[in-house]
Order: C-alpha cells, then structure tokens, then sequence
C-alpha cells in the first residue's frame, strides 16, 4: 500500500512537472476572468439589485414593475412577457415559502460557471489519454515495469492519480471562481437558500449543496470520459487516438443519445446516462422510462468494462 | 563455483509462427561479466525481454537467484538492474528526478545511495540538468545509475557501447569490471561488436539466429591457444628456411613481414631454435588470434580462404 502511495506520488509528479499542466490552470483562470467579463458586458445577469431585510415589500415593489413592464412593452417584445414571468415566479415563491433573496453574489457566479467544466473535461482527457500512452512513445515503459510491482498496480496508480488530477483540477476551478465570485460580487450569506427548477417545479436547495450536487454530476460524466480515454490508451497505447475518440465523444456522444431517443434501446447507451443532472431539471431524460438508479447502473457496468478491459491488455501484452 | 546468480533454462521464444528463441541454456555466477554476442537480428533483445518479464516466455525458464521470473516475478526482477535496448528516461526531468522516480518504486533506496551510484557513473555534474539536454553517453550513464540503485545481483545491459566514444567505451569498461570484481555482481553485456566488449567479459556465448551457438571462457583460453607470431629477424630468407623444417609451426607471409603461427607454448623454443642457427633476432611480437576473427568465422560472415 505505502508502495501506491510512492507510484501515485511519482505519476502525479510526471503529470505535474510538466509547463503544458500549468498552462491549462491558466486557461481556467482566463476562462473564469472571461466569464466574469461577459456577465459585465452583456448585462446577461443583474448584478446591481440586492434586497434589504424589509426584501418583502422590495420584491413585491419588483413584481409590479415587471408587471407593468409586460403591458407596456409586452407587444414590441415578445420575449418580456415569459422572462418577466419566470422572474414573477420566482419572486412569488421566495414571498410564498418566505425565503430570503440575496441577488447575485459569489455563489450564483459558481453555479453560472458550470460550463467552465468542459475544460476540466478536456484536460482530463488529456492527461487520461497520455498517461499509459506516453510511456510507450517516450520508451520508459520498459523501465517502469521491470520494477519488483505488479502490472496491475502500475496501471491502477496511473488510474488513481487521473482521478485525482480531475478533482484537483476540479477544485482549482471552483476555488478560482469562488474568488473571483468574492471579489465582483461580494458574498451576503455563507449558504443562502435559492430558488431552482426541478422535475416536480419550483424548490429550493441551499446553494453549498447545489453547488456540490451539480458539480458533482459534471464530475461523474469527466471520470467517465477519463476512464474511456485511459481504456483506449492502455489499448491502443495511443494518446492521439485516445484524446481524439473522446474529444469525440465528448462532443457527440450526448447528441446522439438524443437523436435515437425514439429506439428503447438507446437507453443504454453510455451517453444517454451519464448527465445525471437531468433527472434534477424540468427536461428529464431522453426517455419516460429511465431512472436516476437505472442510469447509475449503466455507468457502472460500461466503467467495469472500460477498467478490465485496459487491465486486461496492459497486464498480459508483451513490452517490445 | 558457487551457485547460479541467473540461470537460463530450455528458452524459447515464438512470436507468431516465427521461432526467434530456441533452446536456450546457460547459467552466470556471482561477479561474472558474461558477454552476449551476436548479430543484428540474431535474439539478444528478444532474450533480454524474457528475463526481466517484459515479454511472455513460450517455453522454458529465467531463474534469478533462485526465482522463477515467470511464477515469482517480483521476487525474481528485484534482483535485477537492467537497461533493455535504449537507456531511455523522461526527458522533461532532470536526471535526479529520474533517479527519484525510479528509486520510489523499489524499497529502501536513500538519497545516500542515490548520490553514491551517480557518482559511481560520474554524472555529478550534470545530474540536475533535463534528461532531454543529455548526450547518448550521458543517458548510458544515467541508465546504468538507474540500473544499479537498488542494488541488483545481476545486471543485464543491452548494448551498452552503443553510441560511446572509445573513452566512453573505456570508462564503462571500467565500472562493469569494479561492480564484478568488488561488489560480486553479475553482469550481462549484449552487444553485436565483440571487440567493444572483450575486454570486459570473463565468458562469452554467441547467439545466432536465436540459438547459441557457442559459449567461451575468455580467461581460460589465453595459454592453450595458438598464436600469430610477428618476426623481426636477419636474414630473413634463412629464417624461412629454419622455420620450414620446424614441426607444428605454420608459416603464414614471407613478403611484407614474416609471420607464422604456433603454439603458444611453442615460441621460447622458436627463439632459442634461431639463436642457435645464428639469426639475429631483433624482434618477436606476438599477437593473439583475435576473438573477434573466429567470432566471425563462427557466425559464418567473414569466409577466410
Ligand atoms: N514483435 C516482434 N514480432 C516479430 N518478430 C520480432 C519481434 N520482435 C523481434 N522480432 C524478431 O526477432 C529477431 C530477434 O530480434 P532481437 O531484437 O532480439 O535481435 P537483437 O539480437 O537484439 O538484434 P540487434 O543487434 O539488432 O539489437 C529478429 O529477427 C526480429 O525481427
Ligand atoms: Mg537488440
């Protein structure tokens, strides 16, 4: 055990040792710093209105402006009439479940960054994708193994240490957007409850947890991909390939899923299941029948395959 | 002679339909510099591979002081250092790094020895530069240094000569030698230049299409065997005439210089034979045949008629 300890260890150091990582750190610092700018230039969020303790008399002041908005200029807009609404919505239940609102503040700016994420899918597929496959380019593979350690603790070292280097990357996202959150926005409330959409309507959810919960799904679907890359580069001992298929994969798999809705079967395919966070939203999955439980299931039993399968090969091929 | 460091036992290797190993028998015993010789192509990788594990072994068996590399793989391998074909590392770290990470992976290797064996390989100077900026007999060097942290009982190098200089040469030469002599390790030495590695081997085999074809003890051989003898004398065509009518001597050229070869044992009597007959001797060199001719001869390249 101390000995995977020492192997992570060293993987994390290849990993890390390298100027391209710490060029994909900056690109996540300047992907937050983007996202903070395009929020203040397309006055895409309202960053300017906060409420007082006296918030109920404040929101229902608000809901009659949107109102009157509506009528005013609800025939050259089309658009006013349901955004103005949803904000009503809103509005009414914080008045209606007596929820204090807090306007946008570091945490909102978080839950807005979760598209950020897909840069942390891109990396991880990087580094899942080299990471077996590199040591055969650069011929280190032979020095690796003859070595007094199994094959399977080698290749379980190098899956670790993905894993580890997604959450890592992960955390450095949030932390950079939480800052940065702080700094623009200010925070009113270490974990103000907030309004959101579910299947069953409008709830509420303290913002930690939504926060940990709709991260936590971009997580998932990551180590899903990650865990096919690395699949394809302990088989393929391809890092382009490796990348490239689940760059592709990436990209596509969801789309797909969704374009062949239509047969039972496609509820089994990987991509259908592994955004968990629609059975969280008024869309829900791509089909009625599909469960949180069920799509669990199907990650799991394709994660079993992709790991025995890169096991499989990486444990028993010859080292030419 | 004490027990076996390595034994290799009834090797076989196909890959495919193709046989590249067959038969394959010997042994190497503690402080022995074995020299595995043979052409391109003829199995020394392919039998290299098979005794660090790195690739499956058809039929037959590796035994590392008394480890089967096929059943008890880890006990067997941590006997062994070894550099297999090129002294590849990563390039991006420097060569301290690369010690580090190999060292990680065995037990109980210090940062004392790790400086003991860079020094031991000379790399002091150069340890915290990228692997990436080293020469080829930098990388020898700092692939022998990883070879030898853990302590290993045998160590296999593949080709090490390859891409020296001849005081590179010299240098590895001297350090396989030391580890041998002093610290009672086994080394094999690959290599497809017989000359390169001579000097370092107490025991040859030839290999040669992925049989071994010959095995030969370098140290034992020298008072046996025949030698070429070079002559300096006057005059010489009566030289030629004493030399004719002596047995078991062979005169070999007349024109350029006057060679023959004998026994070994054979040359003081040569000498006091043409001091007698009142040639004056101003010269008697004597050149062994040299390994590498009958390497030559053996592996059938180099037809002499
Ligand atoms: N993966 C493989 N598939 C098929 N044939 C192979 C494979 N690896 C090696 N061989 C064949 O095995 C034979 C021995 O190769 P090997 O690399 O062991 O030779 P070598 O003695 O090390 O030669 P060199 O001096 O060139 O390094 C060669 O004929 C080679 O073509
Ligand atoms: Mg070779």
């Amino acid at each position: 055990m101390t000995k995977l300890f020492d192997l992570v260890r060293n993987e994390l150091a290849k990993i890390y040792v390298l100027k391209s990582t710490w060029v994909m750190y900056l690109f996540l610092v300047a992907l937050v710093i983007f996202s903070l700018i395009m929020n203040t230039v397309t006055d895409s969020v309202d960053s300017e209105t906060t409420y007082t303790d006296d918030w109920e008399t404040e929101l229902q002041e608000e809901n009659q402006t949107l109102m009157e908005e509506i009528e005013t200029e609800g025939e050259d807009d089309p658009f006013i009439e349901s955004t103005n609404m949803t904000l009503i919505e809103e509005n009414t239940y914080h008045l209606e479940n007596d929820i204090r609102p807090y306007g946008y503040n570091a945490g909102t700016f978080v839950l807005d960054n979760l598209f950020t994420t897909s840069l942390v899918s891109l990396f991880a597929i990087i580094i899942a994708g080299g990471i077996v496959a590199n040591e055969f380019r650069w011929g280190t593979i032979k020095q690796l193994l003859i070595r007094p350690i199994s094959r399977s603790t080698i290749l379980l070292s190098k899956y670790i240490a993905v894993l580890l280097f997604t959450l890592l990357t992960l955390l450095f996202l949030i932390a950079t957007s939480v800052i940065v959150g702080l700094i623009a926005y200010g925070l009113p409330a270490i974990n103000p409850e907030i309004i959101v959409n579910r299947p069953e309507g409008m709830a509420s959810n303290g913002m930690l947890s939504e926060i940990f919960m709709q991260y936590g799904f971009k997580v998932l679907n990551i180590i899903v991909l990650a865990t096919f890359g690395f699949m394809i580069s302990s088989i393929f001992r391809s890092s382009a390939l490796a990348i490239g298929l689940s760059m592709f994969l990436m990209f596509v798999g969801t789309t797909a899923a969704q374009a062949l809705a239509q047969y039972a079967w496609s509820k089994y395919i990987l991509f259908a299941n592994t955004d968990l966070s629609v059975y969280f939203t008024p869309y829900g999955p791509i089909r009625e029948e599909m469960t949180v439980g069920f799509s669990v299931g199907v990650i799991a039993v394709y994660m079993v395959i992709f790991i025995i399968a890169s096991w499989a090969v990486f444990t028993k091929r010859d080292v030419a | 002679m004490s027990d076996a460091t390595m034994k290799v036992i009834d090797l076989h290797k196909d890959i495919g339909r193709k046989q590249i190993i067959r038969n394959l028998n010997f042994e190497i015993h503690p402080g022995e510099v074995f020299g595995f010789i043979g052409p391109n192509g003829a199995g020394k990788t392919t039998t290299i591979r098979m005794m660090v594990g790195l690739i499956g072994i058809t039929k037959g068996d590796v035994v590392i002081k008394g480890h089967s590399i096929k059943k008890e793989y880890r006990k067997a391998i941590s006997e062994v250092g070894a550099i297999v074909e090129n002294p590849e590392m990563y390039p991006f770290m420097t060569g301290w790094q690369n010690l580090k990470h190999f060292a990680r992976m065995s037990n109980g290797i210090t940062d004392e020895r790790i400086r003991e064996v860079i020094k031991l390989v000379g790399l002091d100077k150069a340890i915290g530069t990228k692997v990436g900026k080293y020469s080829l007999g930098m990388r020898q060097r700092l692939g022998i240094a990883q070879a030898l942290l853990h302590s290993p009982s045998v160590l296999i190098l593949d080709e090490p000569t390859n891409g020296l200089d001849p005081a590179g040469i010299r240098e590895i030469r001297r350090y396989i030698r030391r580890l041998a002599v002093e610290e009672n390790v086994s080394v094999i030495v690959s290599s497809h230049l017989l000359s390169e590695i001579e000097l370092m081997c107490d025991r040859i085999g030839i290999i040669k299409n992925g049989k071994l074809i010959a095995t030969n003890d370098l140290n034992e051989e020298n008072d046996t065997d025949t030698a070429i003898v070079n002559l300096d004398v006057n005059p010489k065509e009566e030289a030629i005439k004493v030399l004719r009518t002596m047995p078991n001597i062979e005169v070999l050229e007349t024109v350029d210089r006057l060679q023959v070869q004998l026994k070994r044992d054979d040359i003081p009597h040569l000498v006091t034979t043409m001091v007698h007959r009142d040639i004056e001797v101003y010269g008697v060199n004597v050149t062994q045949t040299t390994l590498e001719d009958r390497f030559l001869e053996m592996i059938g390249e180099n037809v002499i008629d």
